[in-house]
């Protein structure tokens, strides 16, 4: 099989393969880039923004906000919102805290675990700039240089209506191809 | 058994070593203890005057004096009595002995007042951070003159 691939495709310096005469090869990044040009790209993000499910991570105080707005009474799967316990399986984070020095690793694991498109909330005072924290020798700030984030939900706690308008706008940010979850 | 009592005894055993031991109200009795007989102490406490919990460990750093003072909480679960040891240390090399084998839940306290303060417990079982991450293991971020708060925060909002 080896021998097979060897003779018959060869990559040149940039790193594509070069074409078979009678065969069209693709790659499927090639198929994705093509398809932001064209209006096939909006049909993707409708279905995009009506499946936003985020990972259920809570990390201080907005975590239990966080929760809230998952459970029956703000009835988030109207949205499409549904909270998923993997990162997985789980399209977007939510900060939901203050984020220590320790937590940084763990939290970008998961972010690397998640798989693309995926997007970052930032939720509550603690993750937009430190809150109460602001000073803190254990905490890090500026989180907006670390992970690229959508939307920032101020508020200690913002209510759960504040995040499910959070999500709201990630959706309509989505919709008009603004979002930092995808490169147009 | 009541506060005279207990500090009486204390006094009367570990005379050359208690210093400043006083009667502070019918329930609080506190005292100054050199570094070297702190586990003496606690285990004739524990034994003899029914001292048998720790409530809290920690230090307090004092730069103008240039000593960290490390202060224990014993009460007891028999009489109503809380002691309250301080250990004057170097603030250049504060080291004092564990007192693990005598109150277990003493682990993780020591654990972390040296992380927070760089007080060394010798013959600690299990002396690394308990919070911290490894890198500000050094630091000691407790201390007064502690310097590595954030200073250029929140720039996305000004």
């Amino acid at each position: 099989m080896d021998e097979l691939n060897d003779n018959e495709t060869v990559e040149n310096q940039e790193g594509y393969v070069e074409e078979i005469p009678g065969v069209i090869t693709t790659t499927s990044m090639a198929i994705t880039d093509f398809l932001k040009k064209t209006k096939a790209q909006d049909i993707i993000n409708w279905g995009r923004k009506n499946s936003l499910w985020f990972l259920t991570q809570p990390m201080g105080c907005c975590g239990v906000e966080m929760i809230a707005t998952g459970c029956a009474h703000y009835d988030t799967d109207r949205f499409g919102i549904i909270p998923r316990n993997s990162p997985r399986a789980a399209d977007v984070m939510i900060i939901s805290g203050y984020v220590t020095k320790k937590y940084l690793p763990a939290l970008n694991t998961l972010w690397e675990q998640m798989a693309a498109p995926k997007w970052v909330i930032c939720m509550g005072d603690c993750s937009i700039s430190g809150g109460p924290f602001y000073e803190s020798y254990s905490t890090v700030q500026n989180i907006d240089k670390m992970f690229p984030i959508d939307v920032f939900i101020p508020g200690c706690p913002p209510r759960p209506e504040a995040l499910l308008q959070g999500f709201i706008e990630l959706q309509k940010k989505i919709m008009a191809k603004k979002d930092h979850g995808t490169d147009y | 058994m009541d506060a005279k009592t207990i500090i009486d005894s204390l006094v009367n055993k570990f005379q050359d070593s208690l210093v400043d031991a006083k009667v502070d109200s019918d329930i609080r009795v506190s005292a100054y203890l050199e570094p070297e007989k702190i586990v003496e102490v606690c285990q004739y406490m524990k034994d003899e005057l029914l001292f048998d919990h720790l409530s809290s460990e920690t230090a307090v750093d004092y730069p103008k004096r240039n000593e960290i003072v490390v202060v224990y909480h014993i009460g007891s679960y028999d009489h109503s009595v809380l002691m309250t040891i301080k250990v004057k240390l170097p603030r250049d090399a504060p080291e004092i002995e564990s007192i693990v084998p005598v109150y277990w839940n003493a682990n993780w306290y020591e654990r972390e007042t040296y992380e927070l303060f760089g007080v060394k417990f010798n013959n600690h079982p299990n002396l690394k951070p308990l919070v911290l991450p490894d890198e500000l293991m050094g630091d000691w971020p407790l201390r007064k003159d502690y310097e590595g708060f954030p200073n250029r925060t929140a720039r996305n909002l000004v």
